[in-house]
Order: structure tokens, then C-alpha cells, then sequence
């Protein structure tokens, strides 16, 4: 069966299609040329007045896992307060920030998101996460798996092992945890703050092992590179939320020394000291740094204004924000001998100094940051705000009336200690489109998402042209998934599942004894219950989309 | 010889070695008693019932699709399953409405009141090993996780290297099972009940934030207060079924503000244990698909909880149900019957009840008879579990999936 998808204005910018009107053909939920002369076209959809993207992709979302399900039992007042009865072909759910399964893949899908990527699966709970993730419709998924606080790394890199080995450790706990990609949270931190260490900066040394952040960060980045991993480095800073911090994000984009490495949440690590608060903007020397440095990608975690709740693996950063918790309660849990979490609920607010000034310092990266290719929109949901934010962000970014309208409404210190106002640039749909489609892809080594070329998935979105572009992007006229309509004028049409994106690496297994005598020894288990197996996860329903490690742009 | 991951408590102990002799299972390297227990049930007959009569598996299914249909009000109950087992019967009760608690709801939901309320400061398993040098035991026995001790609390090596641990245990009871290792670690114990349990806790916390002792005279506070000032990193272990059931949450509540309270200095964590019927399991499920643990109820088409109003006790005795769908594929839990309340049990074939309930299905034990995905006690590390019986007992995966086919 052949769909033709005719008269549509076509924003595709992996193909350097810039709205142009093309005609897109669907066969077997692939993209392709156009059908042989003799197949026959079974639906036209005509599209007329319409604008065309690939489906988006959200690279950093915290949809599944240990601290989301930790935040829906902290904050059951948000789930009464946002609750979704069931239908006929949905079921029920509640939440909005620590939105439920069923409904996180119906709402993205509905936004007109067909990828979405969890940042945070630490090793002990990846299997859980990913069997959780196994209830998220709509969407294909994928995991980052968290490293560079766990005793076993930390003590190789102690002893100076050799390179290869860490990279076979890398390899194996990539593929053991199913993930797609490797994250550092806090390089260091979360493990010293074990010890009761409350900071880390970059050249301190943890109090166990004696080594540094930055000697984690340089390790971990190399063995990406050198496993051809999909998706390089994935880097939550050190002093995450600390005021002066821009420094020391400047000192870890030099630390790679021009190696491939993705800041995330870059907005949370952008802070200068100056001023009479000792908290200003620190995204012109940010935005400057990355625009020199053609290695390092970004997200930036905007922040919106409202209550949501902050969900992290970094213990030693949210437990240094638990006073600022609101409601006052929070969670901290130390987590197997390699990573953390902290939840701390948190409300936005327009008329405080230091959060509207944080808005405004997602916003001056966005729009400093110059090339579309190296940043991509991310609220880090849900910690700077659910991702039902974004059609109003993406409104913040491509209209800039509307921008300083806002402005205007935000506490005054913050208004005047920042550069918003001057910034003139608004984003085009093109650009918005690569934001959000066509650099997320590229950036997570996945070419068969993010564009509308030959051999695609038919991940579509149609929206309908609107002068209010939060309007226009919060409610798709169509959404495809795999070429089946999904979505139609904000209604779920069908309910179909996503495919699972896992990296696949080769690696020495010998590396394999000495991390079982590790798990039997310390750890309590055995490492063969570690492993998740592809059988166990076929089990829950989910297909699975194997990347193999071949990259060979680094 | 069959290695094999114990699916009859939360610690999942996946180093067990069995012996098979004629479909029998002999554990050769555990003392477990719950495990051994376990695997010494034997089966006699497997067939399911109605109103105690042997009847086939289809005919059962057929009547318990029927109970479904009819049934204004459903309470699913007990809920000893697995993630599958738990997803099948929220996608019924979504459509259906009904009631979701679960066997350990009474006392753990006092864990979940505290944490709803203020929050906490957690630990897992291999971190509670591994890092702490100090660790409290409260109330807690080796009867409801008998290997939590020998592999996590008495190991014999830790990354942080930790000479000799100092254990305190704070209870009713003398501590047979700690005081017979006693050597291993330096030990104290404090016996008390709950009311003074609640005072010491208050006192405590009101003496740490003060950082000062004041002039107290009180052995024991002394005590824990100079204990707790040279931790470098403790834990407190609770099991909130053996306290005082009037002064449970506030002493909960307290314990989890005296370990939030501590982290102002040192690094302290808390591990609230949750019996042996994978309450863990059941509700990380229900968290994901609903936002809301155990006792939860959808009759209004969403999700609506409340620890009080849908504890099972109070649905069975205010008769505010009118089918009640008991589930137990671990163990033989006694369950309760009431008039006017049609019972279903869906249990191992072992159970001693299995003839009073009104239609009984034989289920397998996950783990043993089928595959399964069940959660630890520490909420993080979930294991897979792979069948080793061959003796054809469904899954609740299974027959629930089935009664669904047929509403």
C-alpha cells in the first residue's frame, strides 16, 4: 500500500528542504522516492496549506525509571490535580511533570514527537526502566545509561587501567543495560558525595579514589569515540545549579580538547557570580565558548515558570537545592554502588530574581548559540518544565514581539541584568525543525529518524500554518507513526507501540571475569541477573532497533 | 543442579543452587527458611474449583469473567504477583472499575503516607553492604527476609573496607538471630516498645539539631547521640508490620525526619522493608500506569487513591464490594471470606482455602513455573526470573488475560 502526501509545504532539513512544496510517498512505513510506474497509489492525502516535518525527537526526557516513579509517589497532590479518565481505545492515567506511561506517549504523540529518549537509566534499574517504558505508546524510545560514578570505573581509573579496558567495561555496560548512549551525571560527585563530600569541582579529588572529574570526564569521552558509539558523550556538568558554575563548563568543553561531547541541560550550568545577588548570566561567554568549538552539541533545559518537580541521578546537587524544595518535602537515595537520584518538587516563579533570571539565560543560549545544528529544545523534563511546554518556547524563540512581552512581565533585577531584550534573532520553522528533528537524529547517530528522505521511518507531522506559532505547534492537524495516522486534529486515532533504540558494540569479553567476581563479591548479585537480556524485554511487547557502533564521523 | 533466583521474598537471592530429584527441589546452598518452605510444598492436584468442586480451567475462567461483568464493585486483593500479573489486572480494573490493595497494605502503607508527606533519604541493597559503618536495626527479624543479614549486613569484604560495623538493634525482642553473630560486629542493643521507641526518636532529633546533649540523662540517648555524631555513613532498617499499629506512621514519620535531619552532617539513608509478597512489584507498576501506590480505585473511569478509604479491611468490613479477587502465586496467605461477598482465589495449588473460595484457579509461581519480572525490595534493581518447573500452572499474566478476552 502506497500513501502520497501531496501539496505539502516540506520542512526536511537533513535534505536541505526549506518549504518546499514536494509530494512524500509511504510504502511499509518507510519513506520512499517515489513508487515504481507500476504500483499502484492506494490514498492521496492532499495536503494543501499545510506545513510538513519529519515526527520530533526529544533527546532529553525523563519519561520512565526509579526517580520518576519515586516523583509520582512524592506527589500524589499533582497527580489529583491533572487526572485522565479512560476511553475506549485510552486508558486512564494523572500527572503532568511525572505524567504517567500511557499518557506521556499519548501526549507527545499528540505534540506531534514520535522519539524520545530517557537520560538517566543507572545500570541497577535499566531493566526496570526500560520495562516500564515498555507501557509508553506512540513514541520510540531509547536509554542513556549512567557511568562515571560507579566504585567499579572509579576504582579502574584509580589503578590507571588501560584505555582498551575501560572501553571494553564501557562497551559491555552499554549493551548489558540495553542503552544507546553513555551519560556522565556529576562526574565523580554523586560517589564523593557518599563520602560526604558536598562538592566536587572540576580538579578536586574525590576522597576515595583521589582522582578528578576531570580525568572521568577525558576517559569516558575517548571510549565513546573510540567504540564508534551512536551518540557521543552525554555530559551533566559538575556544580550543577551553582552560582560562577559557567566556569567551570568552560573548563570542561577544553578538558576533551576538541573531542566530540553533548552538554546537556547547558541553561543549569551557564551561571556567573556577578552582581549585588551573586547570580547573573553567564550565556554570552557560554554561547561564545560552544560557537568555537565545533566538538561540543547542546540542550539547554529551558525553564518555564509553574510548578513542576526536579528528578536527577546528581544526590550531591539536589540534596545542596532540598531547602529550596516546594512542597517542602524531597527524596535522596544512594543507589548501588554507581549513581543516585534526588527529586525535588520546585515551582518557577516569574517574580523570583534567580528563576526568571534562569528563564531568561535558556533563552539568551538559545538564541547566542549560532549554529541550529549544536543545540536542541529540551526543558529537561520535567525538571525546568513538562515537555507540554515546548509549542510555547518554540512561540518564545520564533517570535520576538512575543519574547519581550514576556520579558516585560518578569521580575525587574532579572529583566535588567540580562541581554534578552537586545537579542533580535527569531528562529524559522527550518531551523525550528532542525532544534527539533533533523540535529537531535544526527547528534544520537539515527538515520532513519529526523528526516523525510528515502528510507525514513514515515514519522510525519502536519501542522496547520498559524501566525501564533504556540498555537500552531501545540495541535497537529496529522501526526504518522511508521506511516499509520496516530493523531488527526488532536485526537488519538490508534494506539500502536514504538520501537526500542539499543546500541550494539563489540568489546573483549574476557573483561567479563573481572566484573563478575565484582557483582559476587561487592555488589551482592550475580553479574549474569545484571544482564538484560533481548528475550526478557520481547516479553513485555517491545521491538527492539539495533544501532550497531560504526559511527565514523568523530 | 538448577541455579536459580528465589522468587518467595523481596531480596530475590539469585546465588541458590538446586538439587532436582523427581520434579522436587532441594535448595544446596541456602538455609532460607522461606525458601525451603517453599519448595517443600507438595502438589497434590492441581484442578481448579468452583464452590470447592473440581471443575476444568476453562469453565473457571468463564465463570470469573462472568463474576467481572456482573460485579458493581471489584476489589482485587492480596496481589501477590508480577509486573506482568499486576499490568493485566490494572487493564481490567481500568475498564471495569474496582479497588487495587495489596496483602502488605496495612503496614506499608505508612511508608507511603511518610513519604507522600515529607519525603526521605534511601539506600539499595549493595549500598547498604558496602558503605555503612553504622546500621540500626529497628524491630526487624530475620523471619520476613532471612538473607538480608548473612549477604548484606555481616559481609566479609566492603568497598569501604569497613573493620567492624556497629549494629544496633532497637526492639521488643532479644535479637536471637543477631546475638549468635555477635562477634562479627560491634554490638548493642536497646529493648523497648513502641510508645518509648517514638519518644527516643523525637528526643533524638530534637538533641542533633540542637547539637547538644543538653543534661540528659538517659542512657540510651546518650548513647545514640554519640553514635550517630561519629557515623560516616549509617542506615536505619525498619519493618513497619512489627510496630504498634496506633503509633506506626508517627514513628515512621519521625525515623524519616531524624535520617533527613542527620544528612545535615554525615551521610545517612533509611531501608523500609515490605514482606514477602512483592508489594514492591506491585506498586512501581501501579505508579507508572496510575501516579498513585496500592489502594486505588478507577469506579469513576481514573485513578483515584486513598491509603484509608480502599484498605481492604475496611472495603471487606463496611461490605463496600461486592466481588473480591484475591491473588497469591508466592505463598498460602490466609485470606478472609465474607457473606454476601463473592470470593474468587486465584492461588497456588496448595492453598489450604482453596475449596471456600467460591471459584478457585491454580496459578504457578512465578520464577519457577513461568518467566517473571519482579522488583526488588529496594525498589531499583528489578531481576528476570526463568521457569524451572514443567508442571503447567499458568501465569496471572495468563488467566487474567484470558478472562479479559471474555469481557
Amino acid at each position: 500500500m502506497i500513501v502520497r502526501i501531496k501539496n505539502a509545504k516540506v520542512y526536511d532539513p537533513t535534505n536541505k528542504v526549506d518549504g518546499r512544496i514536494k509530494d512524500i510517498f509511504i510504502k511499509d512505513g518507510k519513506i520512499i522516492k517515489r513508487p515504481n510506474p507500476k504500483e499502484k497509489i492506494s490514498q492521496v492525502i492532499n495536503l494543501k496549506n499545510k506545513i510538513v516535518m519529519p515526527g520530533g525527537i526529544d533527546i532529553h526526557s525523563h519519561i520512565a525509571g526509579g526517580k520518576v516513579n519515586l516523583a509520582r509517589l512524592l506527589l500524589p497532590e499533582e497527580h489529583r490535580k491533572y487526572l485522565y479518565s479512560s476511553t475506549n481505545n485510552l486508558r486512564s492515567g494523572s500527572g503532568l511533570g511525572t505524567c504517567t506511561s500511557f499518557h506521556i506517549g499519548y501526549k507527545y504523540a499528540k505534540l506531534g514527537y514520535t522519539a524520545v529518549f530517557e537520560p538517566a537509566s543507572l545500570p541497577a534499574n535499566a531493566r526496570s526502566t526500560i520495562i516500564e517504558m515498555s507501557d509508553i505508546p506512540l513514541i520510540d524510545k531509547g536509554c542513556y545509561t549512567v557511568l562515571g560514578n560507579d566504585d567499579f570505573l572509579l576504582n579502574l581509573i584509580q589503578k590507571k587501567t588501560s584505555q582498551k579496558k575501560i572501553n571494553d567495561y564501557v562497551a559491555w555496560i552499554l549493551t548489558s543495560t540495553k542503552g544507546l548512549g553513555i551519560k556522565i551525571v556529576n562526574p565523580g560527585g554523586i560517589n564523593a558525595f557518599k563520602f560526604n563530600q558536598r562538592e566536587l569541582d572540576l580538579d578536586a579529588k574525590n576522597k576515595k579514589y583521589g582522582i578528578t572529574p576531570r580525568s572521568i570526564l577525558k576517559i569516558l569521552t575517548k571510549s565513546l569515540i573510540d567504540l564508534k558509539a551512536p551518540h557521543p558523550i552525554h555530559v551533566h556538568g559538575c556544580n550543577l545549579g551553582v552560582p560562577g558554575n559557567v566556569k567551570t563548563t568552560l573548563k570542561q568543553i577544553s578538558a576533551v580538547e576538541g573531542k566530540p561531547m553533548h552538554l546537556t541541560h547547558i541553561q543549569y550550568h551557564s551561571y556567573s557570580n556577578e552582581g549585588d545577588r551573586n547570580f547573573s548570566s553567564g550565556a554570552a561567554i557560554l554561547a561564545e565558548s560552544i560557537n568555537k568549538n565545533k566538538n561540543i552539541s547542546c540542550d539547554i533545559g529551558q525553564v518555564m515558570f509553574g510548578q513542576t518537580v526536579t528528578t536527577s541521578a546528581d544526590t550531591m546537587s539536589q540534596y545542596r537545592n532540598h531547602s529550596f524544595a516546594h512542597p517542602k518535602k524531597w527524596i535522596c537515595a544512594d543507589i548501588e554502588c554507581e549513581a543516585g537520584c534526588g527529586i525535588i518538587p520546585f515551582e518557577y516563579r516569574d517574580k523570583n530574581y534567580v528563576n526568571a533570571l534562569q528563564w531568561a539565560i535558556g533563552l539568551e543560549l538559545f538564541l547566542l548559540i549560532k549554529d541550529p545544528w549544536r543545540v536542541y529544545l529540551t526543558t529537561d523534563h520535567p525538571n525546568g518544565a513538562a515537555f507540554t511546554a515546548y509549542p510555547r518556547l518554540i512561540k518564545l524563540l520564533m517570535d520576538r514581539s512575543f519574547r519581550n512581552e514576556e520579558l516585560e512581565k518578569i521580575n525587574k533585577d532579572s529583566q535588567n541584568n540580562s541581554i534578552l531584550k537586545s537579542l533580535k534573532r527569531e528562529y524559522s520553522l527550518y531551523e525550528i525543525a532542525i532544534l527539533t528533528r533533523s540535529g537531535p537524529a544526527k547528534i544520537l547517530g539515527l538515520n532513519n529518524i529526523g528526516h523525510l528522505g528515502e528510507g525514513a521511518k514515515a514519522d510525519i507531522t502536519v501542522y496547520t500554518e498559524h501566525q501564533d506559532k504556540e498555537k500552531m505547534f501545540e495541535n497537529p492537524f496529522l501526526v504518522f507513526k511508521d506511516g499509520q495516522i496516530i493523531v488527526k486534529n488532536g485526537t488519538i486515532k490508534k494506539v500502536i507501540n514504538g520501537k526500542l533504540y539499543i546500541a550494539e558494540a563489540e568489546y573483549d569479553q574476557s573483561i567479563k571475569k573481572e566484573i563478575s567476581i565484582y557483582f559476587e563479591k561487592y555488589i551482592g548479585r550475580k553479574m549474569s541477573s545484571f544482564e538484560i537480556q533481548n528475550q526478557e524485554l520481547w516479553d513485555h511487547g517491545l521491538e527492539l532497533e539495533q544501532i550497531r557502533c560504526s559511527r565514523n564521523d568523530y | 543442579m538448577q541455579s536459580f533466583i528465589c522468587p518467595f521474598c523481596s531480596l530475590l537471592c539469585d546465588d541458590i543452587r538446586l538439587e532436582i530429584k523427581n520434579n522436587s527441589f532441594v535448595p544446596l546452598n541456602s538455609n532460607c527458611l522461606i525458601l525451603k518452605k517453599s519448595l517443600k510444598r507438595k502438589i497434590k492436584d492441581h484442578f481448579p474449583r468452583i464452590k470447592g468442586k473440581k471443575t476444568t480451567m476453562s469453565i473457571a475462567i468463564e465463570e470469573l469473567a462472568k463474576l467481572i461483568k456482573k460485579s458493581k464493585s471489584i476489589l482485587f486483593a492480596g496481589m501477590g504477583t508480577d509486573t506482568k500479573g499486576t499490568k493485566v489486572s490494572l487493564d481490567i480494573l481500568d475498564k471495569f472499575g474496582g479497588t487495587i490493595d495489596h496483602f502488605s497494605g496495612d503496614s506499608y502503607s505508612k511508608n507511603l503516607k511518610s513519604i507522600q508527606e515529607i519525603g526521605g533519604v534511601y539506600i539499595t541493597l549493595a549500598e547498604l553492604k558496602n558503605r555503612c559503618d553504622t546500621i540500626i536495626i529497628i524491630e526487624t527479624t530475620d523471619q520476613t527476609v532471612p538473607r538480608l543479614f548473612e549477604k548484606y549486613i555481616f559481609p566479609k569484604e566492603t568497598i569501604n573496607k569497613i573493620k567492624k560495623r556497629k549494629i544496633v538493634y532497637i526492639g521488643s525482642k532479644k535479637p536471637q538471630f543477631l546475638l549468635k553473630n555477635k562477634n562479627r560486629f560491634a554490638f548493642n542493643s536497646i529493648y523497648l516498645n513502641s510508645q518509648n521507641l517514638l519518644n527516643l526518636i523525637s528526643q533524638l532529633r530534637q538533641k542533633i539539631n540542637n547539637n547538644s546533649l543538653d543534661s540528659t540523662k538517659d542512657k540510651n540517648l546518650t548513647f545514640l547521640f554519640k553514635l550517630l555524631k561519629n557515623t560516616n555513613y549509617g542506615s536505619i532498617i525498619l519493618s513497619a508490620s512489627e510496630l504498634d499499629k496506633d503509633l506506626c506512621d508517627l514513628i515512621i514519620n519521625e525515623i524519616n525526619l531524624l535520617i533527613q535531619d542527620l544528612n545535615k552532617f554525615t551521610r545517612f539513608a533509611g531501608m523500609f522493608l515490605s514482606g514477602i509478597h512483592h508489594l514492591v512489584t506491585v506498586n512501581e507498576v501501579l505508579l507508572w500506569q496510575t501516579g498513585f501506590p496500592i489502594r486505588t480505585n478507577f469506579s469513576k473511569g481514573y485513578p483515584r487513591h486513598n491509603i484509608d478509604q480502599f484498605s481492604t479491611t475496611r472495603l471487606l468490613a463496611k461490605k463496600e464490594v461486592d466481588l473480591v479477587v484475591w491473588i497469591d502465586s508466592f505463598h498460602e496467605e490466609k485470606i478472609t471470606f465474607k457473606k454476601n461477598i463473592k470470593s474468587v482465589l486465584l492461588g497456588i495449588p496448595t492453598h489450604p482455602q482453596k475449596k471456600n473460595a467460591d471459584i478457585f484457579i491454580p496459578l504457578g509461581t512465578p520464577g519457577l513455573d513461568h518467566n517473571s519480572h519482579l522488583f526488588r525490595v529496594d525498589k531499583v534493581v528489578s531481576m528476570h526470573l526463568k521457569k524451572i518447573r514443567n508442571i503447567s500452572l499458568p501465569s496471572v499474566f495468563e488467566v487474567l488475560s484470558k478472562v479479559k478476552e471474555r469481557i
